[in-house]
């Protein structure tokens, strides 16, 4: 039988986890590493730098995550050997009703 | 112009509390569609223009790669519509990835459709989520994490 399950770690912190599953997916965590910030984790093993993306426009009315620091994070970025992963967090849209 | 914020589509609740769509946000299909930055959304389109591939969604502003976040969009899972709280209606479903090795460039937001309805608009837009800049993947996965308040959510 094949083995599923992957190992995850992450390089800001000391979490890691296991999850089994066969469709491609990526495990989050709250890192310590970036102020809380839900973030994914990379398969264990694999070098890489992961940063928080400062979100780049006005913040307005929108329901953005922040960090630990208050600063609205648009989404975390995790550079390769080979590749970019991004995870982007997206606000929520939002209405009212009034009468 | 170009993206500014993140709105539901007016046409969307009219056309729920007239009954002119037969919406269910628990059972239709959904899709998730990426844009670049050449469009200004507008949360006051008509239904028309506020489906996949016309007005201000023309699959030519479209971000997509086959096979990894294909043109149309990707599925979102687990659609659901609450009542979380006292007040508020929320409109959820899990996260949506890419494939692990897709090349998208420049990803400003993205909107959200039902690809199950076909009348009297195919695949009417639900809402629209800015992510407020650009974002891009090199031979990796590409992934939108719905906050804790919903894809939308309305207060009453």
């Amino acid at each position: 039988m094949l083995d599923r399950s992957t190992r995850w770690a992450c390089p800001l912190c000391t979490t890691e986890a296991v999850t089994v599953r066969a469709e491609p997916h990526t495990q989050m965590h709250r890192c310590s590493g970036l102020k809380g910030l839900l973030a994914p984790m990379v398969e264990a093993g694999t070098s890489c730098k992961v940063e928080a993306h400062e979100r780049e426009d006005y913040v307005g009315t929108e329901l953005v995550p922040t960090d630990g620091e208050g600063r609205p994070i648009m989404a975390v970025v995790t550079t390769r050997d080979d590749g970019q992963d991004c995870t982007v967090f997206a606000p929520t849209a939002t209405a009212e009703v009034r009468f | 112009m170009a993206w500014s914020a993140s709105a539901i589509f007016r046409a969307l609740v009219t056309d729920a509390l007239e009954n002119t769509a037969a919406l269910d946000l628990n059972a239709d299909t959904f899709k998730v569609a990426l844009y670049n930055n050449s469009i200004t959304p507008d949360k006051d389109a008509t239904a028309a223009n506020s489906a996949y591939n016309a007005g201000q969604w023309a699959n030519t502003n479209e971000v997509s790669e086959s096979g990894q976040w294909a043109a149309g969009g990707v599925a979102l899972g687990n659609p659901d519509i609450t009542n979380p709280s006292s007040g508020v209606v929320m409109f959820d479903g899990d996260d949506t990835a890419s494939g692990s090795a897709a090349d998208l460039a420049n990803v400003y937001g993205c909107l959200v459709y039902d690809d199950t309805l076909s009348t009297p608009v195919a695949d009417q837009g639900v809402c629209y989520n800015y992510f407020g800049g650009a974002n891009s993947v090199t031979n990796g996965t590409f992934t939108v994490v719905w906050a804790a308040n919903g894809l939308f959510r309305i207060t009453v």
